[in-house]
């Protein structure tokens, strides 16, 4: 019952943010219109025929006349896909942000000043105040507590600047330290943590890299060849992950989700037992100490009997 | 040429009543809008009672202030309660982007990667209409910045509510568990800002039992957040941000651990970036004892928690429970 009034109202919003982008325009295809506003073309073609219906109030009791109607060049929409407002009866001004617009820009805001070259750019702090003015009304407070930026950050963000390749020590968990020289492709930050993507040389495949583990840190001066790779999402799995079959207490599946990616579940009472992917069978150790108590791992053996020599190991140290 | 009368969608009459109501100096009176403006012009002469369209037009007037478009009611000078001749227009200046709000190419390359963050649905969308207002404002555009891909996680479903009660300045009770207790105890609070601190979400508010500032772990809220009825000033909202990052950085320059690592090995890798050389091994600033004794269990025996007592006792429970449960026989043979 109230989705019909919502989307209704979502729709509104729309078209009167549309007006002022058509004006400002002049002419703009289908196609990049309805990229801009997120919808398909023919969505987008149907917002602007139905633009044509709007307008102002009619006088006297007669309808509306064509000049107090929005109007738009039919031949350029039905023949070329272009559109062209010919007539418009107000709406030419972008509306302010909404509290909830400003909110969620101004908190993407203060995590983009952590990169490095942006937050001490002085731009940030000009947009702050900018964001909170244009507003209808204030926004809620979101706080995106500030990082530091460190040696490491730096010279990446120096490396993708420059396009040259990076040479770094990295240090995985439970393997020993190599040498990387790498193509920086993206920096992912994702719950604080930072991670590079890129060409790794060693390697000859693109690899991620979790920033806290590289030390040793140099540009080169070698130009990088593998600047544009197609990288894959942050966590998207491998096809050399390996399945593991674990159990944990239903609540806590978010916190496992941090984690791993869950292929299968099934619940049993309070607990569910899922087959997870892992890039490492060992790293899932760490996991099960983490959660102490709250996630069991049931195959295969040896990743079950590392976990309790990893938990047994860690005791030892107090006794 | 007049056109037709069909009848005109819900999002086509509030655009009319926009159009209508921008188009007025004086304001127009809740009888000429619903005789005159398309949308509710039809209805009206098809017969729809004038109370029908009254509500509907109260509700098109909520909606359109939901969406930060201020309607303004004039009404009766003598008696202000009096609605029965009152006037609706929508000030321009109050409805439009400010004309000397401009954006740099600089700017708006870094708010399109500020855009861009929220991996939450709700929240994206929002910043992404936004960033489309300001683009509409017809500026050039820098050499976008690559290589970035900045995400603020929001897994927690209370975030919402919190964020709505906020706006609007309204008490909101939850129960919350607090760690290492094993009952949830409701909470009642003013809700005055949300705060991500190392990567969770904390809501920082009064809370009426205690008559104090506190600061909640979302994560630890364990039914859905109730908005009540009951509205505070919303002036008490006013700097809250920064006060409640101020209470989480205090305390964690008070609350430190002393931690022996092991060099060379994830637990010293990870813990080094937060901490500060002691005398022996290391101390580390936390703000939440039980989110430490999480990480610092999973470093297995690459660390060793030397104070305080009750972090050590913490870390020991989760390694036990863990050797426990894997040394055992399966749970499922």
């Amino acid at each position: 019952m109230n989705a019909g009034p919502l989307l209704a109202t979502d729709r509104a919003a729309l078209i009167l943010q549309l007006v002022p982008y058509l004006i400002g325009k002049g002419e703009v295809s289908l196609a990049e219109a309805a990229d801009a506003f997120d919808v398909d073309p023919e969505h987008m073609r149907t917002m602007v025929e139905k633009l044509t219906v709007i307008g102002l109030p009619g006088e006297g009791g007669f309808w509306q006349m064509a000049n107090d109607l929005f109007d738009i060049d039919w031949d350029l929409l039905d023949e070329r896909d272009l559109i062209v407002i010919t007539n418009s009866v107000g709406l030419e001004r972008t509306p302010r942000l909404t509290a909830r617009e400003a909110a969620a820009l101004l908190a993407g805001l203060q995590l983009a000043a952590t990169l490095p070259g942006v937050g001490d750019s002085g731009v940030v702090q000009g947009l702050l105040a900018k964001l909170a003015r244009g507003a209808s009304s204030a926004p809620a407070e979101l706080i995106v507590a500030p990082d530091g930026v460190d040696d490491v950050r730096v010279a990446v963000a120096a490396a993708l600047r420059a396009g040259v390749a990076l040479s770094f020590t990295y240090q995985a968990p439970d393997a020993p330290a190599t040498t990387r020289t790498v193509d920086p492709v993206k920096v992912h930050i994702a719950s604080g943590q930072w991670y590079l993507q890129g060409w790794c040389h060693l390697r000859a495949a693109v690899r991620t890299f979790h920033l806290d583990r590289v030390s040793d840190v140099r540009l080169t001066d070698v130009a990088i060849t593998h600047g544009e790779e197609n990288v894959p999402d942050l966590f998207e799995p491998a096809d050399t992950d390996v399945a593991v079959d674990v159990r944990y207490r239903a609540a806590s599946a978010a916190l496992l989700a941090d984690y791993v990616a869950v292929d299968t579940t099934s619940v049993d009472g309070a607990f569910e037992t899922a087959r997870v992917r892992v890039g490492d069978a060992r790293s899932l150790k760490r996991a099960a100490t983490r959660l102490g108590g709250e996630l069991e791992i049931l195959a295969p053996e040896s990743a079950r009997q590392s976990s309790a020599a990893w938990a047994e190991a860690g005791l030892a140290q107090y006794r | 040429m007049a056109k037709e009368p069909t009848r005109t969608a819900p999002e086509e009459r509030l655009v009319n009543l926009v159009v209508a109501l921008m188009a007025t100096e004086q304001g127009l009176t809740k009888d000429t809008i619903l005789s005159s403006v398309a949308g509710y012009r039809e209805q009206s002469e098809a017969g729809a009672s004038k109370d029908a369209l009254e509500k509907m037009f109260e509700r098109d007037k909520e909606n359109l202030r939901g969406l930060g478009i201020p309607v303004e009611t004039i009404g009766d000078y003598a008696d202000p309660d009096d609605l029965r001749d009152a006037r609706y227009r929508i000030p321009t200046a109050e409805y439009e982007l400010p004309a000397d709000i401009d954006f740099t190419p600089a700017e708006i390359a870094v708010l399109n990667l500020a855009g861009g963050v929220w991996s939450e649905s709700s929240m994206s969308a929002d910043a992404r209409s936004g960033l489309r207002k300001i683009r509409a404002l017809g500026i050039d555009v820098d050499a976008p910045i690559i290589g970035y891909s900045p995400r603020i996680n929001l897994r927690e479903a209370s975030f919402a509510p919190l964020h709505r009660a906020i706006e609007q300045g309204r008490v909101v009770e939850f129960s919350y568990l607090k760690a290492g207790e094993d009952a949830a105890v409701v909470r009642s609070i003013q809700p005055l800002a949300l705060l991500e601190y190392e990567a969770r979400w904390h809501v920082y508010g009064i809370d009426l039992a205690a008559g104090e500032p506190r600061t909640f772990l979302l994560a630890r809220i364990s039914t859905e957040v109730r908005i009540t009825r009951t509205s505070f000033d919303l002036a008490l909202r006013d700097g809250a941000g920064e006060r409640a990052l101020t209470g989480l950085t205090d305390l964690a320059a008070r609350q430190r651990a002393l931690l022996e690592v092991e060099p060379g090995t994830e637990a010293s890798l990870r813990l080094s970036r937060r901490a500060r050389p002691a005398d022996q091994g290391i101390h580390v600033p936390y703000v939440d004892i039980h989110i430490l004794a999480d990480e610092l269990a999973s470093y297995g025996p690459e660390v060793r928690v030397v104070e305080p007592v009750a972090l050590r006792d913490e870390v020991i429970l989760r390694l036990e429970r863990a050797l426990a449960l894997h040394t055992d026989v399966r749970t499922t043979a």
